[in-house]
């Protein structure tokens, strides 16, 4: 954990820099004395800077004492693929609508999460999506994206 | 007032809140049951319904569901000896011992009678206290209430942290999230770089099932097909109602219970596993027989169930009240409101008392709906247990998605809601809390706005923060909070080695 305290340090440094940037190029509407719109961010970067030098600090004096050893949290490989085919979908939900996208995801995930029976997982990966589909869109008017029409 | 209280119990009584409710309550035990699944997933489940239903029956299932998935979590905790959700994990302690034994019947019955105990009793402060705090802080001005957001954020910031720096640097980060869009005082855009969708800022729910469901969906990936890898355990049930002396034995244990997880419920942060571990441990040094703790005490069930269900109570207390949320389904519950344009806070009893009190009524019939439905479905929700994950998992994933769009009806919601469960997932490998990022979320315009009218009427004196007295009590406390966390943290540490 020592290791990723340090680099989660010096990213969080590097994302305060840039946010104290991007605050320094905010407008100046107020008025004499009283707080802008850059005060507020002003105090968020001063915080993450400070947090994120203790963090680094808290990083580099546990990894040289030694006492911080216990294994950290770590994404299971099906856990990437999961991921992976989230970001395809999401890539392909407008161009396909929610019923053609979601089919497929769904048969993914289904795969990943053990499913091997190719009956079951063929007719739940149709039918919940529909069913969804319908229910959101028919009976509670909230308008899913539909993909193209002929 | 007594016609909002009766507007209020009219409102909760109607055909569709009770159904409301009671679909709320089974919802909640069958996600609590679930190991791997939370109360929050079961509320993103039914998210999106809630933009579509009448306010008070959106508030309803979600009460409905929140006072059901503690005392679902509880049963896996019992049966499983796997806590459905982390209150639960005191039961466990006691709970799977009298199942071993074969008592699977009068550990759950008195799981099921000390929840309902314990929301009752939570329920009826919650009547009591919530609007006469809603008075006081009727009183609270500028300074007032961003002292009050500040000890919020603190007190979060040091319950859910292992580590403060790691806690604060949650909290910080969920404040420079708030700060893209438009400033809430005058309207100047912030951080949007050009992008309509980011001008009107990044709404707190998307962010909230990004953050929850994406790590969920992960990291059930490494776990097998059924949800607790085998099937329902076989359980006799000679009767669930506790016999008498049973009853004499848990009463104090109760009490207990109740009032500490009603305390605790009220400080934001402080949350059902606090509340259950503390009375656990109170209980314990109360009765004429510890040592039977951990090997079937019927007290150890009954203090713990009683707390975490009395938690429920308490956090309505200030959400309602002040608008702070005590833990994340709180959060959700603000989230629900807003969507509606109802504002949780003092005004909340004053331009819509009889709501208030509605919300009020509709969670002392989801206490009720819980005893009945638990008690009447018993045999059939626990064979939930072994519920297969290859149809739920997707399932949620895709609510996710629908949940996000239908927000806005925005694509960018979307994504900005898998985003956020990347930064979800970023954050359980660096170990730090997601709780703090989230109520940050809720609280940081407030937290800004106060800040900002505050210094704007004193002319940039910030001695106005310390001469108020309400404002200098807050603070105070705030800075109590975080030294407790500290030196709290290195005592910890020190332990450590130690041991």
């Amino acid at each position: 954990m020592a290791r990723r305290n340090v680099l989660a340090g010096l990213v969080l440094l590097a994302i305060s820099i840039g946010y104290g940037l991007t605050t320094a190029a905010l407008p100046d509407r107020s008025l004499p004395n009283t707080p802008g719109p850059a005060f507020f961010p002003w105090l968020i970067t001063i915080g993450l800077l400070v947090l994120s030098v203790a963090l680094v600090t808290r990083g580099l004096i546990d990894a040289r004492a030694a006492t911080d050893e216990a294994p950290g949290y770590r994404v299971p490989t099906r856990g990437w693929l999961a991921l992976g085919s989230f970001i395809l979908y999401l890539v392909m939900l407008p161009y396909l609508g929610f019923v053609l996208a979601s089919v497929p995801f769904f048969a993914v995930l289904m795969w990943l999460y053990g499913e091997r029976n190719k009956m079951i997982v063929a007719v739940a990966s149709i039918v919940i999506p529909v069913v969804i589909f319908y229910l959101f869109t028919e009976g509670f008017q909230i308008l899913l994206p539909r993909g193209p029409r002929p | 007032m007594t016609g909002d209280v009766l507007q209020g119990f009219l409102q909760a009584i109607q055909p569709s809140s009770l159904a409301a409710t009671a679909i709320g309550s089974l919802l909640g035990i069958v996600v609590g049951m679930i190991p791997g699944m939370t109360i929050s997933s079961g509320i993103i489940i039914i998210l999106p319904l809630t933009f579509v239903l009448d306010p008070n029956i959106s508030i309803a299932l979600l009460l409905g569901l929140y006072v059901g998935g503690m005392l679902g979590g509880s049963f896996s905790a019992i049966l499983l000896n796997i806590p459905g959700t982390p209150s639960a994990a005191a039961t466990a302690l006691d709970g799977h011992p009298l199942v071993a034994r074969g008592e699977a019947g009068r550990a759950l019955g008195i799981a099921v009678l000390a929840s309902f105990a314990g929301g009752l009793f939570s329920a009826l402060c919650l009547f009591l206290i919530a609007p006469k705090l809603a008075d006081i802080a009727l009183g609270f001005r500028a300074p007032d209430l961003f002292s009050l957001v500040f000890l919020g954020l603190t007190i979060i910031c040091s319950f859910a942290a292992r580590s403060w720096i790691k806690g604060l640097m949650s909290a910080v980060i969920g404040l420079a999230i708030v700060s893209i869009g438009q400033d809430p005082v005058m309207g100047t855009a912030r951080f949007a770089f050009d992008n309509p969708s980011l001008l009107s800022g990044i709404h707190f729910l998307t962010a909230l099932i990004g953050l929850f469901a994406i790590p969920q969906l992960v990291e059930n990936l490494g776990v097998g097909k059924s949800v607790a890898g085998a099937p329902a355990p076989a359980i006799r049930f000679r009767n669930l109602l506790p016999a008498m002396p049973d009853l004499r034995r848990i009463r104090l244990p109760i009490g207990i219970g109740s009032v500490i997880g009603t305390f605790l419920g009220i400080l934001p942060g402080a949350g059902g596993p606090i509340a259950a571990f503390i009375s656990y441990d109170y209980t314990k040094k109360t009765v004429q027989e510890p040592a039977e703790f951990g090997k079937g005490a019927v007290e150890g069930i009954a203090a713990p169930e009683s707390a975490n269900n009395a938690v429920t109570g308490g956090a309505l207390i200030p959400m309602m009240t002040l608008g702070i949320p005590g833990d994340p389904v709180t959060a959700i519950l603000i989230g629900a409101l807003l969507v509606h344009g109802l504002a949780p806070g003092p005004l909340l009893f004053i331009e819509r008392a009889d709501f208030a009190y509605g919300i009020i009524f509709s969670f002392f019939w989801a206490n009720i709906f819980n005893l009945i439905i638990a008690l009447a479905g018993l045999r059939l929700l626990v064979k939930v247990v072994a519920a297969p994950r290859a149809i739920l998992m997707p399932a949620i994933a895709i609510l996710c998605v629908v949940g996000s769009y239908a927000l806005r009806n925005s694509l960018f919601d979307v994504y900005v809601m898998f985003c956020f469960g990347l930064l979800g997932l970023a954050m359980k490998w660096l170990d730090i809390p997601v709780v703090p990022l989230l109520l940050a979320l809720v609280l940081g315009r407030q937290l800004e706005e106060n800040l900002r009218i505050a210094l704007t009427g004193s002319q940039g004196d910030i001695s106005v923060f310390f001469t108020s007295p309400f404002s200098a009590l807050f603070l105070s406390v705030s800075v109590v909070s975080v030294v407790w966390s500290i030196t709290s943290a290195r005592r910890a540490r020190l332990k450590t080695p130690a041991s």
